[in-house]
């Protein structure tokens, strides 16, 4: 196991620096000067200067690559051109608010589609099994970005139940604004756990242990719950896993929509004003949540089912 | 060696895929092969938290109510720099102007003017000279004293010094000195006449007073945060991306400000901040020229609509160093073909008003009238093409990736479709845009500068000294250059004027422009706020009304 998870983390480490360095290179390929975009049309040509310096733009791309990795090597993630703050600051006060939006997402909708996908094992070819599929393929094709407009106009506007916009303040006041963007984000994945879970129930119900069970006389609903659900639910581990990365960009959106703080945000104001310093502190921190989070469900994978532990 | 659990109970496993089920007589349990507790302890937890969250909480309750004493404002950025050296704009200076003094502020209305803030007194003296005389009732917070004419001479003195590298310079126009006469006297000294002192240079972000005490204790820059404030409201919290709140000045003599609190919420997104003001949650917003429509006819909950005119303005332009472009009589038919009133249907919901050039109404130097009608006239522009001897004439149209413009983009190239010229519409990203000065293929493009409330600032962006950086049509006329060099100068706001239309005059004359809008600022605002506003909309915090 030891071994397993050292394996892992080391092609966690490889996919960070080639995700990154991909962005590196791919950010500056974008056309347009960036220092002149960053500083407007009305900055000194000593100011550009001194700027285009300090980001070491004046440099080959390959030393631009070099001095980038020496920083990090030192956590050094630069400075922001507009605020003067550091990227490292500015990117680990935004980090909170799109962590509590993913796993509040990935919790509501993993704790309703293992239950959805249960009873709809738990009652194959039925009339419940087809409504419960007919949800479940509606979840999954309803976009997310009309999800979260409808529920802002249905629950913010009119009911006025939940807040339309912010990140609220306090314990409370911050799960009250968490509601509706995760409700909208976490909604699709609803409808793909449940259909998982279903079909992983179903191939477990059919399993020689679950025969024994039944052979004892076991309550049916206990031999669900317990002894089928609790195998069928290891592949949720998995694409939970990689379900981060897309969570991660389904957030973006979410904190435009909602005008939350987040990553995400962070990420296309960045972009869009050419900030290279808070554009690489936040895919370097976005990519490693990402790889981070599929190595987990790699490694609890393989602890629960030790032949995982051989893929690698 | 150690027994396992089921073991030492006397059990037998049974294996089944990659667990093992532990049979007892009186119940049956799987436990899985190594680690069985904390597996299971895993997969429980896992499933108890699951349900815990699957549970309705008891948080379907009114998510928000509105507390009265606080005012809630959306800005379309985050203010994240505190000094006004290196403020990027209106996002920054609506808080700058609420937490710091100017000698004059903008006054609220629908004309341009100005009132007294920090000044009791300032009169200019001659062209090149301007006295003040500061109330003697202000002060900085963090124990900076009293507001003097030190802090005016440091302050303005600082945006012209060269190792401040503040992209506001060319507000303070020709600032020579501030001469310190008194404690609170002193003297705004000018190398030359310079008309936009009073309606760019003290008004507005180059005007802000900062304490010289505080801003050199802080290393002579100041960053994210205020080293000292003075205005009716403090900042007293910035949440990056999130708030800023401005509480009342405990210390402030001045008129007492109608709101405690006034917290700023960055929404980017028009529709998102109209989503939020229907919900309760915003008391001031900009909305979209899409929605004014619909606001008309009513805004909810008892608010109001109100629409302003803009200062920014939008144009077509023609390269005139592209070899496609060298024909004037092409251009000229260009401009004929443009039907402006149907690209401001189309892109604009018919919300704004034809422009008549770069300089706004309400503004000296506005013309009453552009030289070539608003509505297209095919047959002339038809005529001219053909005068022109230009055939099978196929011409890049590039322009912003945003709907308002690829919409007018896309209206343009049908309306010059009519006379036999096509249109390729060029979408860009905003930063692949802005860079266009170095773009030696630009041929048409659909821009839109953003202006301050002086025709000075709308020039200075086509003079030839401006060729390859903000002058993209590469426009170049020794008499506009004069003009704008000379019309600065002039204090005769009549002659001033008619300076700047002439100015404008030549651009049209040049073939490289048609103009289009200078769009328009449609805000509303909730029943408990008297907004108060520049003459284009723009929000004045501090002298914000309760109704």
């Amino acid at each position: 196991m030891l071994l397993f998870a050292t394996r892992r983390f080391g092609l966690a480490l490889l996919i960070l620096i080639v995700a990154v360095t991909a962005m590196f290179l791919m950010i500056r390929a974008v056309p347009g000067d960036p220092v002149q975009i960053m500083l407007g049309p009305r900055a000194t040509p000593e100011l550009q200067a001194r700027l285009t310096a300090e980001l070491a733009l004046d440099q080959p791309i390959w030393k631009q690559l070099l001095i980038f990795y020496g920083n990090l090597m030192q956590g050094d993630l630069g400075i922001d051109v507009f605020s003067g703050r550091s990227v490292t600051e500015i990117v680990f006060q935004q980090l909170p608010h799109t962590l509590w939006l993913i796993l509040s997402s990935i919790t509501w909708s993993a704790a309703l589609g293992i239950a959805l996908g249960a009873y709809a094992a738990a009652h194959p070819n039925t009339l419940i099994d087809r409504v419960t599929a007919a949800i479940s393929v509606s979840f999954v094709a309803a976009p997310a970005f009309v999800v979260a407009l409808l529920s802002l106009l249905i629950f913010a506007v009119n009911l006025q139940w939940f807040p339309a916009i912010g990140a609220g303040e306090g314990f409370w006041g911050r799960l009250n604004h968490l509601v509706l963007p995760a409700f909208a984000i976490g909604l699709s994945w609803v409808g793909y756990i449940a259909r998982l879970v279903r079909a992983s129930m179903l191939e477990v119900m059919g399993e020689s242990h679950i025969r024994t069970a039944r052979a004892f006389g076991i309550n049916e609903r206990r031999v669900v719950m317990v002894y089928a659900l609790r195998i069928a639910i290891l592949p949720v581990v998995t694409v939970i896993g990689v379900g981060m990365g897309f969570l991660l960009s389904s957030a973006v959106f979410a904190e435009i929509v909602f005008a939350r703080p987040g990553l995400g945000k962070l990420v296309i104001d960045s972009i869009t004003t050419r900030n290279y310093p808070i554009v690489m502190g936040s895919v370097l921190i976005s990519t490693g949540l990402f790889v981070v989070s599929t190595a987990l469900a790699d490694l609890i994978n393989a602890w629960l089912d030790p032949r995982a532990r051989t893929a690698i | 060696m150690k027994r396992k659990s089921w073991q030492r109970n006397g059990l037998k496993p049974f294996r089944a895929g990659f667990c093992e089920l532990i049979l007892r007589e009186d119940t049956m349990k799987i436990e899985w092969t190594k680690a069985p507790v904390g597996r299971r302890k895993f997969l429980k937890g896992a499933t108890a938290l699951g349900a815990a969250a699957a549970l309705p909480g008891s948080l379907a309750s009114r998510a928000f109510a509105a507390d009265d004493g606080v005012l809630r404002v959306r800005a379309y950025g985050d203010a994240q720099n505190m000094d006004p050296a290196h403020s990027v704009g209106v996002v920054e200076e609506e808080v700058h102007a609420s937490i710091y003094n100017k000698l004059i502020q903008y006054k609220p209305g629908r004309e341009w003017d100005w009132q007294l803030d920090a000044a009791a007194m300032i009169e200019q003296a001659d062209p090149t000279h301007v006295k003040f005389a500061l109330r003697d009732d202000i002060g900085f917070t963090n124990g900076f004293g009293a507001m003097t004419a030190e802090d005016v001479k440091f302050s303005f003195e600082r945006i012209i010094a060269d190792a401040t590298e503040s992209p506001n310079k060319p507000d303070m126009g020709p600032l020579s000195h501030v001469e310190v006469t008194g404690e609170r006297e002193g003297t705004i000294v000018l190398n030359e006449p310079f008309a936009p002192l009073w309606s760019i240079a003290l008004p507005y972000i180059t005007g802000n007073i900062v304490s010289k005490a505080a801003v050199e204790a802080a290393g002579g820059r100041i960053g994210a945060d205020p080293v000292a404030e003075s205005g009716p409201y403090l900042r007293a919290s910035w949440e990056p991306k999130a708030k800023t709140t401005l509480k009342r000045n405990p210390d402030w003599k001045g008129e007492a400000p109608a709101w405690d609190t006034i917290e700023i919420l960055p929404i980017d997104d028009e529709n998102t901040a109209e989503i939020a003001f229907e919900a309760g949650e915003l008391d001031f917003t900009r909305v979209s020229l899409g929605s004014v429509e619909r606001y008309r006819a009513g805004v909810p909950n008892g608010g109001t609509l109100l629409e302003y005119p803009s200062l920014y303005y939008a144009w077509l332009g023609m390269n005139l160093d592209h070899p496609k472009l060298q024909n004037k009589k092409l251009r000229q038919a260009i401009q004929h073909a443009i039907d402006v009133p149907t690209v401001l249907e189309a892109a604009y919901f018919g919300a704004v008003e034809p422009s008549t050039g770069i300089i706004a109404p309400g503004l000296a130097g506005n013309r009453a009238n552009s030289l070539i009608p608003p509505q297209a006239d095919f047959e002339k522009a038809a005529a001219l093409l053909a005068e022109s001897g230009e055939t099978n004439v196929t011409l890049k149209l590039d322009t912003l990736n945003k709907t308002t413009f690829t919409t007018a983009a896309q209206v343009i190239q049908a309306t010059l479709a009519q006379i036999g010229i096509t249109v390729e519409v060029n979408v860009l990203e905003s930063g692949a845009f802005w860079a266009s000065a170095d773009n030696e293929d630009l041929q048409l493009v659909l821009n839109r500068y953003s202006m301050t409330p002086d025709p000075y600032y709308a020039t200075s962006w086509f003079t030839t000294e401006q060729v390859g950086h903000w002058n993209w049509e590469r426009f170049s006329n020794e008499e506009f250059d004069k003009i704008h060099a000379d019309a600065y100068q002039e204090t005769d706001l009549v002659k001033r004027g008619e300076m700047y239309q002439r100015a404008q005059d030549l651009m049209e004359e040049s073939g490289a422009y048609r103009f289009l809008t200078h769009e328009a600022t449609p805000v509303i605002h909730s029943a408990k706020v008297v907004p108060a506003l520049r003459p284009d909309g723009l929000a004045l915090l501090r002298y914000f009304g309760k109704a």
